[in-house]
């Protein structure tokens, strides 16, 4: 905890706003996230969700009609039933009671599944229509040979992030039968590098966000799991991530890149996860995510460039862990759950009601 | 198969080619989550691939549809994935896919999907050879990419061929030749050095410690070329000690070096206008007398001290948190 000097305020009725604004709709020159929609949705309910704004910023007709919407994402099939990113692959699902059957065009997406899990969360939906044994068989069909996790079945592009999404929705479910654990422990490890971060696949270079994904899914593991790493491999991923730190007080995500504000979450989030909060530069970073703010709203990656989601939410999620010792009040966030990536009341929802229906 | 100029083409929903398949719109309920306003010409392409995917067609008109979502729409996943199963099933020509993909690799560089798409591609065509300058070529681009180092070294991995290893360090030579600091440059070498399993023997270590501690003298506060050089020790498991000569030439201020002394070749010196002392030296340094134990620590935390106060404050509370940790640990 240090004090920050200087320190403007943090913009949170105008991130809010942003958030709003992309939940209501996106431009047509952004139809790239056509097939990432329900990660937009989840960056934008979490950045509302951390700032404890949430039941004053949205309406019940909202939060109903959302909640909806995401159900229809729903999509059973061959391979187990998980969340499809948005109706854009095809089959329609009229009847959220039941998941939707897709083809082998249209199926769940791993990323979008969690997304879609803790978005239904943030927004307290009962997951009564949850199909548990068909979820547990996506993730099992998911995962590969090698120990990594597709993004939809069979598709082979495995990557830690799919790990990492495997792991949190085991943890949330309470049921890890949907993964055999020392294959995927093995992936993890053969993902990282002499630097001491992780690659995002192996021989790949170290990277944050994939860091982030291995330390997250080494720790979610549940007990009787293998030793994540030896205590001389902690120390060396703790050195690694604290030199991602520059001296913009950002985070960049490799060495002698330039910072970037979602990486003041991903190296940070993996410090808080090894045990090396204490040794972050808060004051520095926050003056850096200060500087991200854009003036109508929203945070962008860097000084000066536009905001979006992703970064919007991200920045909030750094500075929510960080917690800053500062009296102005508008640096106030709801506590977040570092390994899960949502705030600790939304993860004790999900927890309560995801685990209470095995 | 020609490439599709967009804002000429044809409405699907005009071509007469296409009057026999019915299209399927996308449902939205009333509300939905961050809906994107589409274009009318994405619109109409997604209705008709949803209609293709109904019917289950795989043809050649199917190559012309996907093609034409994907172009407004790279990330598209379920385009790409049925792409590719037409191309199996209509038994099309692979080469002139892979000709397609180059130009779509070169645009959406940062897209996953294209390079995915090319990685399948490969694994039916395993011709890696000409991939090699076509990633270098690509690698002018933007060359820090990650897909495309990712790429890069799958291809090495998977194929396992001389031919295609000892392509690598030149790469890599005349890519640090541009720029010393590229980290994506160093984490190559890593890999092919040391990760392909076999030639790392006392030969290859004594080489690269030499290429490293030269481009150190270089740019004496380039992290890349210091974590590389600890990448080969740890690798190893040689001792940092190894390297405390080196060292101690980076840690002072470069007033204080003797312009005339003999000149080490195991030892290079800084460049003339390095800016010094360098940080990770003073990292590296005192990581050697922290290993000494009692002797040494006295001078580490003198170091770790300079790094807290003067020559890296950003990152005050790791070195105090070091010398708090080497401190309880030792005896008294």
């Amino acid at each position: 905890m240090s004090r920050p000097a200087h320190l403007p305020p943090l913009n949170k009725s105008g991130h809010v706003a942003h958030c709003n604004r992309c939940l209501a709709g996106l431009p047509a020159s952004l139809v790239e996230m056509d097939s990432s929609r329900m990660a937009i949705a989840y960056y934008c309910l979490g950045t509302l969700d951390l700032t404890g704004l949430i039941d004053q910023k949205i309406t019940v007709t909202d939060r109903d009609s959302w909640r909806e919407w995401i159900w229809e994402q729903q999509a059973g099939g061959l391979y187990g039933t998980g969340f499809r990113p948005s109706p854009v692959t095809g089959t329609e699902n009229r009847n959220q009671n039941i998941p939707a059957e897709y083809t082998d065009y249209s199926t769940p997406h791993l990323i979008m599944t969690y997304c879609a899990l803790l978005s239904l969360a943030i927004l307290r939906d009962d997951f009564a229509r949850l199909d548990r044994p068909g979820l547990l068989k996506f993730i099992r069909s998911c995962q590969d040979i090698d120990g990594s996790f597709s993004t939809t079945p069979g598709a082979s592009d495995g990557d830690l992030r799919l790990t990492y999404c495997a792991f949190a929705i085991s943890s949330l479910l309470q049921d890890w039968s949907g993964i055999n654990v020392d294959n995927a422990f093995a992936y993890v490890k053969n993902c990282r590098t002499y630097e001491g971060g992780y690659g995002q696949t192996p021989f790949g270079e170290a990277i944050g966000g994939p860091t982030y994904c291995a330390l997250a899914s080494l720790h979610l593991a549940p007990p009787g799991a293998p030793v994540p790493f030896s205590s001389t491999e902690r120390k060396q991923t703790e050195r690694w991530l604290l030199h991602t730190q520059d001296a913009t007080g950002g985070f960049s995500g490799r060495t002698n890149k330039l910072a970037d504000a979602c990486y003041c979450f991903w190296c940070s989030a993996a410090l808080d996860i090894i045990g090396g909060k204490s040794l972050i530069n808060t004051a520095a970073m926050a003056a850096f995510l200060a500087d991200c703010q854009y003036k109508f709203g929203g945070i962008s990656k860097a000084p000066g460039e536009h905001p979006d989601p992703y970064h919007t939410y991200l920045s909030s999620a750094a500075l929510a862990i960080a917690g800053l010792d500062t009296e102005d009040a508008s640096w106030g966030l709801q506590p977040l759950d570092t390994l899960i990536n949502s705030t600790v009341p939304t993860l004790q929802w999900a927890k309560g009601h995801l685990a209470a229906h095995v | 198969m020609a490439p599709v100029d967009i804002a000429d083409s044809v409405p699907y929903s005009e071509r007469p080619e296409w009057s026999d398949l019915t299209p399927v719109a996308q449902y939205e309920n009333i509300q939905p989550l961050a809906p994107i306003f589409y274009n009318p010409d994405y619109k109409d392409a997604t209705d008709y691939f949803r209609g293709v995917v109904k019917t289950g067609e795989l043809s050649p008109r199917v190559l012309d549809l996907t093609e034409t979502i994907i172009r407004l729409n790279p990330a598209h996943y379920s385009a790409w994935q049925y792409r590719y199963q037409t191309l199996i099933a209509t038994k099309s020509s692979l080469a002139d896919e892979l000709i397609l993909t180059n130009e779509l690799t070169r645009i959406y560089l940062k897209t996953y999907q294209v390079w995915h798409h090319r990685r399948l591609l490969l694994t039916l065509l395993n011709d890696p050879l000409p991939e090699l300058p076509f990633i270098e070529e690509i690698l002018k681009v933007d060359v820090k990419n990650y897909h495309t180092w990712s790429y890069r070294q799958w291809l090495l991995a998977h194929y396992n061929r001389e031919d295609m290893w000892v392509q690598e360090l030149p790469l890599v030579e005349r890519l640090l030749e541009e720029d010393v600091r590229n980290n994506s440059a160093w984490h190559h070498r890593f890999f092919v050095v040391f990760e392909r399993g076999g030639a790392d023997g006392e030969d290859t270590v004594r080489q690269e410690l030499a290429f490293v501690k030269e481009k150190i003298a270089l740019a004496p506060n380039n992290l890349s070329a210091w974590n590389y050089l600890r990448g080969i020790l740890d690798h190893k498991h040689l001792p940092y000690s190894t390297q405390a000569d080196f060292t101690k030439l980076y840690v002072v201020s470069s007033i204080a070096l003797n312009e005339e002394s003999v000149v080490d070749l195991e030892n290079p010196r800084p460049s003339k206008g390095a800016q010094l002392p360098s940080a990770a030296a003073i990292e590296f340094l005192a990581d050697v007398y922290e290993a000494e134990g009692e002797s040494g620590l006295s001078k580490a935390v003198e170091l770790w001290r300079s790094l807290a106060d003067e020559h890296d404050t950003i990152r005050k509370k790791y070195w105090e948190y070091r010398i708090r940790e080497a401190t309880v640990a030792a005896p008294d």
